[in-house]
């Protein structure tokens, strides 16, 4: 599906926040006022919500979530979509709980490697035959879950000795969790690279208009293959958490954090056709989606609204922050 | 298929017709000849594959997935794509099954039932459309969200335990045969041809057809594009309300999972038929060929001895060589994949 693009004559660098209507600033602080908003409505439901353990419980939820979504922020920044990451982070769970065994502490960065490399070569998919980013990742998503159940032989693989990755279900500063810090930590560390880097200019000038960003000299693909690899080692580092908390790989462990991370994404306010938004955005959107899932039992909500909820807000959300001025026909 | 040919294609809405119809004919052609080379192919290595029973086998085995692609194949015939097919079957699944004579509740609509489950199933449809013309959000969005909220649907119906059927003439639908195919089988035919029918003869199709040529063009003829497009996702979710129907009928029971890889198999075989992603080329005879090529080609792998667990593997690995294929005349224009 390629979109028409028009080039927006950019006479300055685009920086946010100057003059944007009073509607526009609200909108860009949505994610953290609905964030607010929904503790605020929790611990009012339930007084008992803001106590250090139920926070440490959502925080264990949260965590591979934010890494998922932080990840393939990357790939939407560049005006793509990956739908690989859920399969990608299950197939990496099979992998991980078969080499710990052998590889004990290298298992992780094998992992996280392989992964990546899965990544890159779905982007290049992308960028060389030309292919949507969806159907390339659509198409990405049923080979790693078939080589998942290939692998596994269809069944839970469990994991005996943990030692080489308990310590992310340790404390740091004994009130937050280790992955929850390891998940900020990556969100800082992409971020910083991103920022010190001209990468940032890259990846959003490919995100707003990629025939500008190739006339400019900046080599695209080059940016669109390096989002798929981050995508797919955030997916594999998400793995390695979720192996840590379940103690076991199984070929369809996190296929139902799909719709969650790309919620997460759009609700943090990331524009899905790109250009606009960042891994802080996700790693709110997360925290939201998080308290969601958390807060709809604690209401009273039967978790089958959960799935209603998250539709219902991945179309709302996008419906928000899409930039129409940039696509003429919306397919 | 040289590069001039090509050329005159793109414009093919407009231009003169004698020239494209040859490298036309040559598109329409290869799926057929590659489903042909591959029946014979496995025909020749297994004996098993050969059989009638096999024969019959794939053809009922087809059915479900003709239906489903038959809806999806409108929607990419305008250059959207429809991720929602999994969720509107699970829908339509645990409504059927709560209609229909059944273990949970006294309901006993028979073909009334059957009706209306084909109808949320067009609500479903529906509200990806209208979420896609009013609220402008890219159809890959919305359908995804609608299959969220058709899995949500579906798990609210489901309520923990499990609604089987007793309905006699939905059960028999999977287990009579008429001249050696189930009914089921012979009512994916005709939804095959009368979504031919609609593609060929009503403005319906023929819209969705220059939806995906050429939207602006249709837009500045004067032509109002929106409720079309709603009108096709709204048909295109009756058809998967009526695949989850059928699935239902094949399990004897409602399930959520009933359309679980649907969306993405009708992807794959409408795109494997001939039918382009960006729209505008394609149909429903294209879709049924590449419904039958891959469901010999699973059926045929089975039966040579590959792990069922690959299915989803080769599905993926066809739908981006099929894709790519078809994208490698247009990659020297200087065009924008998102």
């Amino acid at each position: 599906m390629s979109t028409p693009v028009t080039v927006k004559p950019m006479a300055e660098p685009v920086v946010v926040g100057r003059g944007p209507s009073l509607a526009d600033r609200l909108t860009s602080f949505m994610p953290v006022i609905a964030l607010l908003a929904l503790l605020t409505a929790l611990t009012i439901a339930d007084p008992d919500f803001l106590t250090r353990r139920s926070l440490t419980a959502a925080a264990f939820t949260a965590a591979p979530l934010i890494v998922l979504a932080a990840g393939a922020t990357l790939v939407v920044l560049c005006g793509g979509i990956d739908l690989s990451i859920a399969a990608m982070a299950s197939l990496s769970t099979v992998f991980l709980a078969l080499w710990l065994p052998d590889l004990g502490a290298f298992a992780t960065p094998a992992v996280i490697g392989v992964a990546a490399l899965f990544g890159a070569v779905q982007g290049a998919a992308h960028v060389l035959l030309r292919i949507p980013s969806f159907i390339v990742t659509l198409g990405g998503m049923s080979i790693f879950s078939a080589v998942a159940l290939v692998v596994s032989d269809a069944g839970t693989v469990p994991v005996v000795d943990d030692s080489a990755i308990s310590w992310l279900n340790l404390y740091v500063a004994t009130y937050i969790p280790m992955s929850v810090a390891v998940a900020v930590i990556v969100v800082v560390a992409i971020s910083l690279v991103i920022k010190a880097t001209p990468l940032q200019s890259w990846v959003r000038a490919t995100g707003y208009s990629e025939s500008a960003a190739r006339l400019a000299g900046i080599p695209v693909d080059l940016v669109k293959i390096g989002a798929f690899c981050v995508s797919g080692a955030c997916a594999g580092l998400a793995a390695v958490m979720l192996v840590s908390r379940n103690f076991s790989g199984n070929p369809s462990m996190a296929d139902n954090l799909l719709l969650p991370a790309v919620a997460a994404i759009v609700v943090g306010g990331t524009a899905i056709t790109g250009g606009h938004g960042s891994l802080w955005r996700s790693l709110t959107g997360a925290l939201v989606v998080t308290l969601l899932r958390v807060g709809l039992p604690i209401v009273g909500v039967p978790s089958a609204w959960e799935q209603i909820l998250y539709g219902a807000i991945i179309v709302a959300a996008v419906a928000l922050t899409l930039d129409r001025s940039k696509v003429l026909i919306i397919k | 298929m040289t590069p001039p040919a090509e050329d005159t294609e793109d414009t093919a809405v407009v231009a003169a017709r004698p020239r494209p119809r040859r490298a036309v004919s040559f598109r329409d052609a290869g799926p057929t000849a590659a489903l042909l080379v591959i029946f014979v192919g496995f025909a020749a290595w297994s004996s098993q594959f050969r059989s009638i029973d096999n024969v019959q086998n794939i053809m009922d085995a087809a059915a479900v997935l003709a239906v489903v692609t038959c809806g999806i194949t409108f929607v990419l015939m305008m250059g959207s794509i429809d991720l929602s097919a999994a969720g509107v079957m699970g829908a339509s699944a645990l409504a059927v099954a709560l209609l229909v004579e059944n273990n949970r509740n006294g309901n006993d609509l028979g073909l009334l039932g059957i009706a209306l489950a084909v109808l949320l199933g067009a609500a479903l449809g529906a509200v990806s459309g209208l979420a896609l013309v009013l609220l402008k959000v890219p159809s890959f969005m919305t359908t995804l969200g609608v299959s969220a909220i058709g899995l949500g649907l579906a798990t609210l119906m489901f309520g923990g335990v499990q609604p089987n059927i007793s309905d006699k003439m939905l059960e028999s639908w999977a287990t009579e045969r008429i001249l050696g195919f189930t009914y089921l089988t012979w009512i994916a035919a005709g939804c095959v041809l009368v979504g031919w029918l609609i593609q060929r003869y009503t403005r319906l199709g023929r819209y969705a057809f220059a939806i995906g040529g050429a939207e602006e063009v249709l837009a500045l003829s004067g032509v109002k594009v929106a409720p079309y497009k709603v009108a096709v996702f709204t048909f295109a979710g009756a058809f998967y309300g009526l695949g989850g129907v059928m699935v239902t009928s094949q399990l004897g029971a409602g399930l959520v999972q009933a359309g679980e890889g649907y969306d993405f198999s009708a992807i794959t075989a409408a795109v494997v038929g001939g039918t382009l992603l960006t729209g505008g080329r394609g149909g429903v005879l294209h879709s049924a060929i590449g419904v039958l090529l891959i469901m010999v080609l699973t059926n045929g792998l089975v039966q040579v001895g590959v792990s069922p667990y690959w299915q989803g593997g080769v599905q993926g690995l066809i739908v981006v060589a099929a894709v790519a294929a078809a994208v490698i005349p247009q990659r020297r224009r200087n065009q924008v994949v998102k």
